[in-house]
């Protein structure tokens, strides 16, 4: 079960999720092939909502 | 036959196939990989595997599977328990230890294999040249009963399945099924889901209400068939065991001997989907005052996908991540270490399953 999910930033560009599942951190690519980035666009359109903290 | 007979008109062309010789000599005719469960990259024994627990624990491309919600639980395990005189090493062991004695009607329990649509474009699904898949496998388990195999077209939301009887309690069994090959739904031909197969270990009844789906149909309208004939629960008593190995799949109406495959060449073909470090790595400075910190991991095979990676670090710094990720490789990154070192930890997965 997705617990939270977080954008990453490096360079002011996003580049990643990190991903928080069963209390373990993970980054998953923005791949839509890899099925954790499929879970997570499940979750949001199911109601999670992503922290996004973008750098000023 | 003398040495002289065999000749041209003898063996005209195409007159010798592997029906004949008793021995499809096909490499790779085995559509599942780590059929033997040799592999266990993740670990070999995890408990509490039951609700949310969809995924592959132990042995390498097998997946445990759920829906709906059960309270029972297992230990998922590789194990050296194995039928006799057949080559293999290693199955996979479920082993009940939180009994939920009724299925609810939506839930579901199984192992799970699942298939990109690359992998299968040789079966010619969806066209009328479709080949039949037999599914040769070995099994030993103390609930006899009636067991149902089936696959799910992920593509165009079709779906087939068959019985199967274990006779004898806590006893090695081969078991060989053919399923009939599908004219419609093709599956697409990329690195995505196309197809799943299941072994069904227990099932409510919204799934086994029906009777078998023996020719493939059109799955939401017609679940109940999913399941259908399956009368075992291997969740209803916590004595229950079920060990698998051998699995084999192959286009045609018949199940050749099982394939084995080269320990390397079986490894380097589960890495495709998980890849994990063995040993630590030193992260190394690439600018002065050691700001930026970059360790490059070039993945032994290319991956399915962009991995997933879940990365161990010695120290953390002012950030840490991965950047530059794709299918062949990762650059794992710690900025603002300054006078400090640190390092990727051995167990750092990179995971790109179905």
């Amino acid at each position: 079960m997705i617990n939270t999910v977080t954008k990453n930033y490096l360079n002011g560009q996003f580049i990643n999720y990190t991903m928080v599942k069963n209390e373990v951190s993970s980054s998953v690519p923005l791949d839509e092939a890899n099925s954790d980035y499929q879970a997570i666009q499940t979750w949001i359109a199911d109601g999670g909502t992503v922290i996004d903290n973008p750098p000023e | 036959m003398a040495i002289d007979k065999i000749t041209t008109p003898a063996i005209a062309d195409d007159a010798v196939t592997n029906a004949k010789v008793s021995y499809n000599n096909n490499q790779f005719r085995n559509i599942i990989i780590n059929g033997d469960m040799s592999l266990a990259q993740r670990a070999t024994s995890v408990t509490g595997v039951g609700n949310g627990d969809n995924s592959c624990h132990t042995v390498d491309r097998l997946s445990f599977y759920e829906e709906g919600g059960t309270s029972g639980e297992f230990t998922m395990s590789q194990e050296s328990d194995v039928p006799t005189g057949q080559g293999f090493s290693k199955s996979t062991k479920l082993d009940c230890t939180t009994a939920d004695a009724s299925l609810a009607a939506a839930e579901v329990i199984a192992l799970e294999y699942k298939f990109e649509g690359q992998m299968l474009q040789y079966i010619k699904k969806g066209t009328s040249n479709a080949e039949s898949l037999t599914l040769s496998f070995w099994v030993k388990t103390n609930k006899t009963g009636t067991y149902v195999a089936n696959f799910y077209d992920n593509d165009n939301d079709r779906h087939t399945s068959q019985n199967y009887t274990v006779s004898s309690s806590n006893t090695w069994e081969k078991k060989t099924i053919t399923f009939a090959p599908d004219t419609s739904g093709a599956l697409t031909n990329d690195n995505t889901l196309a197809l799943a197969m299941y072994f069904i270990l227990g099932a409510g009844t919204t799934y086994t209400s029906g009777s078998a789906a023996t020719a493939w149909e059109t799955f939401t309208g017609n679940a109940d068939n999913w399941c259908g004939g399956q009368n075992v629960n291997l969740l209803d008593n916590t004595s229950n065991e079920f060990y698998i190995t051998g699995v084999q799949l192959e286009a045609g109406t018949s199940a050749s001997d099982f394939e084995f495959l080269p320990f390397d060449i079986n490894l380097r073909r589960c890495q495709r989907y998980f890849f994990k470090l063995l040993a630590d790595r030193w992260l190394y400075a690439i600018n002065s005052g050691n700001t930026y910190s970059r360790h490059s991991i070039q993945f032994p095979v290319q991956m399915r996908a962009t991995p997933t990676s879940t990365v161990s670090y010695g120290s953390t710094g002012t950030g840490s991540g991965v950047q530059f990720e794709n299918a062949d490789s990762v650059t794992v990154y710690v900025n603002g270490l300054g006078a400090s070192e640190t390092d990727v930890k051995s167990g750092s997965k990179f995971e790109s399953e179905l």
